[in-house]
């Protein structure tokens, strides 16, 4: 097996190295030169670990990911200063550690930590009724408290109610389907690439626009879940498991409750986030974001630190005002947190090239109806950090010159071709694990709690089997 | 590889020894099993201990030598020729193609049969019969019949009755999924007290109801309660006492819990059931009569199917099947009680 692979990554390095293709960037120095593509190489090697690494060795993995993830973000960052110099190679990574990948993994963190100071206590028994239920919950949820936010505290609960039953992957599948990222298409709390439109002139209530696409595909996939669920759920009641319900009625307590006020702050540090860029307090005479100084162009800006700074308060007080109790009964551990915060500083090194690529080739891409942004947009999110492929194409849509439509700071889109670019960043991102940074955190904290889940590419197999079908129906009938 | 071949063949000798003994004792060659010649009997005999695709005619050849030895009419002559029969057979039996290697038994399901006295029945065990019937076949009367005769308790509705009590619930929002439909003023108060037909639709609830529902049941549906309850009451009971218990998944619900049990599936030609329902049930007509039978076994079918994934009335589920149209209710209960050794 690990022959096989190595032949494969062998045979794609060789294709990469060899081929003439280059792209011209869009920006900065990397614009004088074009970035050849075989630079996306330790990106696809990285996604390759990820997905095989865990099967065919998994103990290894599990102790050396910190030695992969710095082995293939070093095969990026070396040929890269080769090509563009030290300082272009530094500034390029110091850009998106600081910029992208800090207040990324603080918010991450945030929630994390609060989410996980609030327990679900009760006799209240998974099953197919109680699992539509949690995920509508979840799902509604998730366009207010943000996908992260919703994934964090529904997880938990999920989990521990279905905790009877032994085939139980498939909710957590759902789960992020839904919750991780359907969910948060409705406000530009939800997802960040709808704060980043948000933040470039488009209403904030503007989102509610896409409610019925939310509400088609959350009815269909909660209908296809229904039956999945039914069939496990009476597999395993043949099996002879079942839930404790000795004691008659269901009590349910909830514990650590305080801890909404302290989601609600890192709720509003995400808000503040978008807003105060574009406030004249933040902005230097030359109309550039005020901040700290790194290095080259790098600046660590004013509200990216109020936001972290917000975030990790929040966290901190959590921490100090919740009984270390309500962690032991969540089971609360730092292990995903740490996969999820190693295994990204790896993806969003190494995806530099493949960003300034699709930045530089976003305007030739010839994309001019909903349906082809719908899917371009969707594709590269699956894989891509979606905040930037957001962007690539809103800016494309703006600058297409369009005479109709939602005027925003990057020109007039037409609201169909922006409801495409939204729904395809924000429902395809649970394409893969990596598509959107809760994914990768459900799945860590599901198999820290004894839930066997789908490997990389099964997980993909799930969503061809039951995703790609449905955004095919989001197609015809939305974005025709 | 010469020492296993030394062996097959000096076993092999043994057979045909015993064969021939048989022969000389009873001074009949009428049956007699090897007629050949010695050495060609003994290289047939190697072959089939070789392969196991002839392992069944090897197994019937050590038959007939058995039955012939046991028509030997000296009584010690018969045990000297037993013993040796045996030591050989035992002989054969841990051969690595032996006939009794690959044997139908379903270890898993074994182990759980109380009728496998011999290796896994221990004391501590309480003797408990499930027995799963269509309705109007008698199983009811033979399950009810049979408890008495075995002075153990008898479950039916009792057990429901039970489950309503631990989920606090009314009898008329809960309907009895597991069972048939009684009338009272049967000639056993104990066998007849549900009034309420299986299977009927539980009436429309408002609102308020359903999320009272929802949280007596804790989420679960109504009928899922049920079963989970029945499940544990059942478990529990097997802790404490012996009983036959009528349908209600029981046999699945024990073999799940690893608690030793006898299943049972009685069931009767439709037509006679038909007869029957008209006659004890009284049912008016022919029609209505096979439309219940009908609709309450594809019902019970599903009721199955659902909580233990299994086909009801599959022969391969039970311990044993009886048509008991062929030995009538005091019949069955015969055979029953012969088979569990427990005859009065």
């Amino acid at each position: 097996m690990l022959k096989k692979c190595m032949v494969c990554i062998g045979s794609l390095l060789a294709v990469l190295v060899c081929c003439p293709l280059t792209v011209f960037a869009a920006e900065g120095d990397v614009a004088a030169k074009p970035i050849p593509l075989w630079l996306c190489i330790p990106f696809a090697g990285l996604l390759f670990c990820i997905a095989v690494l865990p099967l065919i060795r998994a103990e290894w993995w599990e102790s050396h990911r910190p030695l992969v993830v710095i082995g293939w973000s070093f095969l990026f960052i070396l040929p890269f200063g080769f090509l563009y110099g030290a300082g272009t190679a530094l500034e390029t990574v110091l850009e998106c550690l600081i910029n992208d990948y800090l207040t990324f993994i603080v918010l991450l963190f945030g929630l994390f930590c609060v989410a996980g100071n609030i327990t679900m206590e009760g006799d209240l028994a998974g099953s197919p009724r109680v699992n539509i239920i949690l995920l509508t919950i979840g799902t509604l949820l998730s366009s207010w408290i943000g996908t992260t936010g919703a994934s964090m505290l529904m997880v938990r609960p999920v989990i521990k109610m279905n905790a009877w039953r032994r085939n139980r992957a498939h909710i957590l599948v759902f789960f992020i389907f839904l919750v991780s990222n359907i969910g948060g298409c409705l406000t530009p709390i939800g997802d960040p690439p709808l704060l980043m439109g948000f933040s470039r002139g488009i209403p904030f209530f503007w989102s509610l626009h896409l409610l019925p696409v939310m509400l088609f595909n959350m009815v269909v996939l909660l209908f296809i879940f229904y039956w999945i669920d039914r069939k496990r759920y009476c597999r395993d009641m043949a099996r002879g498991r079942k839930p404790d319900i000795s004691k008659p009625g269901t009590k349910i307590q909830i514990r650590g409750l305080h801890n909404l006020i302290f989601l609600a702050m890192i709720v509003a540090a995400v808000v503040l986030s978008g807003i105060l860029p574009d406030q004249p307090i933040f902005r230097d005479v030359e109309g550039n974001i005020k901040g700290i100084h790194i290095f080259g162009e790098v600046v660590f800006s004013i509200p990216a630190l109020i936001e972290i700074a917000v975030i990790l308060l929040a966290a901190f007080l959590s921490f100090r005002t919740t009984d270390p109790i309500i962690r032991k009964k969540n089971h609360f551990t730092w292990g995903a947190i740490q996969e999820v915060g190693i295994l990204f500083i790896g993806i969003f090194i190494t995806m530099q090239p493949a960003l300034a690529i699709l930045k530089g080739m976003g305007a030739d891409l010839g994309i001019t109806q909903p349906y082809q942004m719908f899917w371009t947009t969707g594709v590269l999110s699956s894989f891509l950090d979606n905040t930037p492929t957001y962007l690539v194409f809103l800016t494309t849509a703006g600058a297409t010159g369009f005479s109709e439509g939602l005027s925003t700071a990057l020109g007039m889109v037409p609201v169909k071709m922006l409801m495409a670019i939204s729904c395809g960043a924000v429902f395809m991102g649970a394409n893969t694990y990596i598509g959107n940074a809760p994914n990768f955190m459900v799945k860590a904290i599901a198999d820290e709690n004894g839930i066997h889940m789908p490997s990389f590419f099964r997980y993909i197999g799930w969503s061809f089997m039951i995703l790609i079908p449905v955004f095919l129906l989001d197609t015809f009938i939305f974005f025709r | 590889m010469a020492n296993k071949e030394k062996n097959l063949r000096e076993l092999a000798g043994r057979i045909y020894n015993l064969d021939e003994e048989v022969y000389k004792e009873l001074g009949s060659s009428l049956g007699r099993v090897f007629n050949g010649e010695r050495e060609h009997c003994i290289e047939e005999t190697v072959r089939m201990m070789n392969e196991r695709n002839q392992a069944h005619i090897l197994r019937n050849e050590l038959a007939l030598i058995s039955n012939m030895a046991r028509t030997i009419p000296d009584p010690n002559c018969r045990k000297r020729i037993m013993s040796k029969y045996n030591k050989i057979l035992r002989e054969v039996e841990d051969l690595p193609t032996s006939f009794i290697k690959g044997d139908i038994l379903d270890q898993k399901m074994a182990q759980l049969n109380s009728l496998h006295l011999s290796n896994r029945f221990a004391k501590s065990d309480h003797l408990i019969i499930c027995i799963g019937r269509t309705y109007g076949c008698g199983g009811s009367e033979i399950g009810f019949t049979l408890a008495d005769k075995l002075k153990i308790n008898y479950y039916d509705v009792e057990i429901f009755d039970e489950v309503l009590k631990r989920l606090e619930a009314e009898r008329t929002s809960v309907r009895d999924r597991g069972g048939y439909p009684y009338q009272k003023g049967g000639k056993d108060n104990r066998q007849y007290l549900n009034e309420v037909p299986a299977f009927t639709p539980a009436p429309r609830s408002t609102l308020k109801e359903k999320l009272r529902e929802f949280n007596r049941y804790h989420g679960l549906p109504k009928k899922d309660a049920v079963f989970f309850n029945q499940s544990d009451l059942l478990c529990d009971m097997a802790k404490s006492e012996g009983f036959v218990v009528m349908g209600r998944c029981a046999d699945a619900i024990l073999t799940n819990n690893r608690i030793p049990h006898i299943s049972i599936f009685i069931t009767a030609p439709l037509e006679k059931r038909i007869e029957r329902v008209m006659e004890v049930r009284g049912v008016e007509n022919e029609k209505k009569a096979r439309h219940l039978l009908t609709k309450l076994d594809k019902e019970h079918v599903k009721y199955y199917k659902y909580y233990t994934g299994r086909r009801w009335g599959k022969a391969g589920n039970y311990d044993l099947c009886i048509n008991s149209a062929s030995y009538g209710i005091q019949g069955s209960v015969d055979l029953i009680l012969r088979m569990i050794k427990r005859e009065e």
